[in-house]
């Protein structure tokens, strides 16, 4: 049951910082995703705590045991960490068949060759890929590929393992079948997950806590759904949930009485915030069209899917993005009334952190 | 207490930088190849700079009316501003002007050939595409010579160059060519030309295989004439390549030894190549002015050409991956294009091999009648009571032939597995390093050797032989052989290797195989056919290498190259043309056997 600990840990290329003063603590047994655009480090620092690159400062723990101190000039190579790592472009070595490509590692592990046999059945069977032990990769699809390449990533079975964006690359079907499987390896296995992801549909669906970075710096480290409706500042709250989350700029006096975009509320929270310039930020499923709404609101466009329907709507001015569930339309142009339901998220305008959550009442 | 604390601390962190650093074998390649590479190219540099102002013993000395090892700069003063019997014109300026000439020349004929076979072959309905697209590196494949011994053996008449004998042309057909057509600058270049064109057809044709068919069909839509696309749309985009193939012709043609030799010299039309061979006995010194004047033109031909590629890389980007692209109808004109094409390959590449073979069985010169035949030449003995001159034996019976043919084949195989194995190598280091200062100093000094003129180092590494008495005879060919050819073989690895995404090697690296596993058991087999390439072309450049080795033998019997060369100069013609179809058929015999054998092949190595 191992525990990773990062502890100010920082890469830096040259000039370019890629990850910046990192400190996270990956409880045992956990899933845990790194989730950011590109370019934020995300990558950089599941390869560091892997191995495959080296941190420029800080340390590294596995399991109790420090693969890697700058200060103390350690630093194991990734075979003595006893992890697993899924490459994003699968990595198969095309020369050797599926029932070589997953025993090749266990052979190095000097295990014997009946043990080597019984370990890559049993990964076949699995997996479900048993019929296809003697192709070769280009002979199999992406989804086959995929499975695979966990095969051999699970073969000596590692206590952690590390993920790259492994289902990037397959079509968006085949991406919610592995995304089930891969959770419920992760409870078959008993082991602790890594995975990187730019999707936050998947971190959000996958993970127990998501580590959110941006330009090497760590931005929230939370479980999913409290990041999702307590978001630690207007990056997160941007990056999770789709559609995106309605900011509109405003201010709340001493009172508590928000002004924005036109409107006026009542804020009611446990934070007290005193008179501020702020950003409002409403989920679009909070907003709630119907007849006993507060106010009056012109439908800018619809985008019906049959499951929800994205309401664009127009307030003097200002847009709102609102989510209403069923299969309901508006003609465009029609005139609707809506209201604020459950929690609004209140940022700071000058420093754009979270200052407070809570009922806002239209006015 | 503090200080002592944090001096532990720094001194830890250091020792764990180096440590994480040299647990990586690209930096350990890298280094090793950047002290190696040091010492045997810049050092030779050095030493040949130094000859430049040294006296050397012997008519050199009496000349310069100097010591012997005295520091002077009379040789410069000499070569370059002697009036006096137009010394200099005669020994520097004309050969430099010849040299330029030819070089130019022989660059747009081969970009000419070259390109125009390479559309032909991608973006037409050329009939007999297999057969051209498959003979057209033939003779890139041969010796640069062939090509200029079968000018001379077809062309050659009485009345000019040595005077010696008529050749096909004027015996048979009694067609007596003039002396421009059969020596000197035209021929030299057109030969050139056609024996450098196979890198024409392998850059442009490259780029015009891989160009994305839509950049064209988008011009078709906005209703652009055929030929207005192929000026407009694909002559732009090739244009980088065709420039690279010009830099690469010139550079090689320059430093082109033997072809000149053989078409020049009998008329007394010199370039700076044979100017130097011939200046190298009497005064070294002058003769290694002319090569760093030589190694100077290649410094700057491939600053040249790195900015052309550097251009190139964009014009990559903006052609992806093709789709299906419209092939030009050629209509009517499809056959007589297709026929003279192949007239024109069958003329350069098969007709020669059925020249030597001819010229090696005939008795007396010019006469192509049967009772003029034997296989004397070739299994004959007790020769010596039956002609005035040459060997005694036919050569399949001369030991000295099988010796210099078992030395040949040796140096190849030594120079091939020791070049490619640091190409690969090199290109491991280079590809994981990619963007670091160390990996693009290895990548240009392993690239360097190419730019020196084969003859050029073969000479500096004469000058630095007799400074380390224990490098001679096959030691030192093979040093020579594979540093020269290193730039073939390194350019394939760090092709390969940057082909291979590093995912693939790390996939082994977290189940913990040590290197020498993962390169033997995972990379090499990967890219087997890209390596492979990597010591094809050099075994086979060795194989038929004359000027890097004419130097450098311990005598002309050592090498077949050499040995052909000698009776050449003597004029023992059927020897030496024997001697040289052996030569080519051992070259493509070694070329197709890989080739069918492993999948690797020349045109995966060339230029690039």
């Amino acid at each position: 049951m191992p525990e990773i600990i990062l502890k100010n840990v920082s890469k830096r290329f040259g000039k370019f910082v890629a990850v910046d003063n990192l400190n996270l603590n990956i409880e045992s047994n956990s899933f845990i995703t790194l989730l950011g655009p590109s370019g934020c480090g995300k990558t950089t620092t599941l390869r560091m705590i892997a191995g495959l690159e080296t941190p420029t400062e800080g340390s590294i723990t596995i399991d109790g045991k420090t693969v890697f101190d700058a200060d103390r000039g350690i630093n194991l190579p990734p075979n003595k960490r006893d992890v697993g790592f899924l490459f994003q472009n699968y990595a198969l070595w095309p020369h050797m068949t599926v029932y070589q490509n997953i025993a090749f590692g266990l052979e190095n592990l000097k295990w014997d060759k009946k043990r080597i046999q019984e370990r890559v059945k049993e990964l076949l069977v699995m997996l479900r890929i048993e019929q296809f032990e003697k192709r070769y990769p280009s002979e199999l699809s992406g989804g086959q590929q995929q499975r695979v390449a966990i095969a051999r990533t699970l073969a000596p079975g590692p206590k952690v393992l590390f993920m790259d964006e492994p289902l990037s690359n397959l079509d968006a079907k085949l991406r919610m079948e592995m995304r089930t499987e891969l959770k419920r390896l992760h409870r078959d296995t008993d082991s602790t997950f890594v995975y990187v992801t730019h999707d936050q549909l998947e971190a959000m669906t996958l993970s127990t806590r998501v580590c959110i970075m941006e330009t090497g710096v760590l931005q929230q480290y939370a479980p999913p759904l409290e990041m999702y409706n307590n978001p630690a500042n207007l990056f997160v709250a941007d990056f999770m949930g789709n559609p995106t989350m309605n900011f509109i700029d405003g201010h709340i006096n001493a009172g508590g009485e928000v002004s924005f975009g036109g409107m006026k509320a009542r804020y009611e929270g446990k934070e007290q915030i005193g008179e501020k310039d702020v950003v409002v930020g409403i989920r679009p499923e909070y907003i709630h069209i119907d007849e006993e709404g507060a106010r009056e609101a012109t439908v800018y466009s619809t985008l019906p899917s049959g499951m929800e329907t994205t309401v664009k709507l127009d307030v003097n001015g200002t847009s709102l993005t609102a989510v209403v569930f069923g299969d309901v339309d508006y003609p465009v142009d029609a005139q609707v009334k809506f209201s604020f339901h459950k929690a609004a998220v209140i940022f700071d305008q000058a420093t754009g952190k979270n200052i407070g959550r809570g009922k806002l009442t239209l006015l | 207490m503090d200080q002592t604390v944090n001096r532990g601390i720094r001194l830890n962190r250091v020792k764990g930088r180096a440590r994480a650093w040299m647990s990586k074998p690209a930096n350990i390649i890298l280094l090793v190849f950047l002290i190696t590479l040091t010492v045997l190219t810049l050092y030779p540099l050095i030493s040949l700079l130094l000859e430049t102002v040294t006296i050397h013993t012997g008519r050199e000395a009496r000349a310069a009316k100097l010591a012997a090892g005295e520091f002077s700069f009379y040789h410069f003063q000499r070569l370059f501003l002697t009036k006096e019997n137009d010394y200099s014109w005669i020994q520097f300026y004309q050969p430099f002007l010849n040299t330029l000439i030819i070089s130019l020349a022989s660059s747009l004929i081969a970009i000419l050939f070259g390109g125009v076979v390479a559309f032909l072959v991608t973006r037409t309905n050329l009939k007999y595409k297999k057969f051209v697209s498959a003979v057209f590196t033939f003779p890139y494949i041969m010796p640069s010579w062939t090509l200029a011994l079968f000018w001379e053996a077809f062309f050659k008449n009485v009345n000019i160059g040595l005077k010696t004998s008529n050749g096909i042309m004027a015996a048979v057909f009694h067609v007596y060519m003039p002396e421009w057509f059969v020596y000197g600058a035209f021929p030299i270049a057109l030969v050139l030309g056609l024996h450098y064109a196979p890198f024409a057809y392998i850059l442009i044709g490259g780029i015009l295989r891989n160009m994305d068919a839509n950049l064209e069909e988008a011009a078709t839509i906005l209703k652009t004439s055929r030929p207005r696309i192929i000026w407009r749309i694909t002559l732009p985009i090739v244009k980088p390549a065709m420039l690279s193939t010009f830099l690469l012709v010139f550079a090689s043609s320059m430093s082109a030894y033997s072809v000149p030799v053989f078409l020049g010299s009998p008329v007394r039309y010199y370039v700076l190549s044979t100017k130097m061979k011939s200046l190298m006995d009497s005064y070294p010194g002058q003769a290694y002015i002319i090569v760093a004047v030589m190694i100077l033109f290649g410094v700057a031909i491939l600053l040249l050409n790195q900015k052309v590629t550097n251009s190139r890389k964009q014009f990559t980007t903006v052609t992806g991956k093709s789709g299906q692209i419209s092939k030009i109808n050629l209509g009517k004109a499809n056959r007589p294009i297709a026929i003279l094409l192949v007239v024109i390959l069958l003329l350069v590449a098969v007709v020669p091999l059925l020249t030597f073979a001819m010229e090696s069985v005939i008795i007396k010169a010019g006469d192509y009648s049967l009772s003029n035949m034997t296989l004397d030449f070739w299994i004959g003995t007790d020769l010596e009571k039956r002609l005035d001159q040459g060997d005694s034996t036919g050569i399949l019976l001369n030991p000295k032939v099988w010796n210099a043919l078992g030395y040949s084949l040796g140096l190849a195989v030594t120079c091939a597995l020791v070049a490619g194995t640091c190409g690969i190598l090199v290109g491991y280091g280079v590809a994981k390093r990619r963007g670091s200062k160390l990996a693009s100093w290895v990548n240009s000094l392993s690239f360097f050797p190419y730019l020196m003129p084969s003859l050029a180092f073969g000479a500096i590494y004469l000058a630095m032989s007799s400074k380390i008495p224990w490098l001679r005879g096959f030691l030192l060919l093979g040093l020579v052989g594979s540093v020269k050819y290193l730039p073939f073989a390194s350019r394939s690895g760090v092709n390969a290797m940057l082909q291979l995404s590093g995912e693939i090697e790390e996939a082994a690296v977290i189940t913990g195989v040590p290197w020498w596993k993962r390169m033997l058991r995972v990379i090499f087999p990967i890219q087997k056919s890209s390596f492979l390439s990597g010591y094809l072309l050099p075994m086979v450049s060795c194989m038929r290498e004359l000027s890097l080795f004419v130097l450098l033998v311990p005598t002309s019997n050592t090498i077949l190259t050499t040995m052909l060369m000698q009776y050449s100069e003597k004029g023992w013609a059927q020897f030496g043309n024997a001697i040289n179809l052996l030569i080519i058929i051992v070259v493509l015999l070694v070329n197709f056997t890989v080739n069918k054998l492993t999948g690797a092949s020349i045109d995966k190595g060339v230029g690039g």
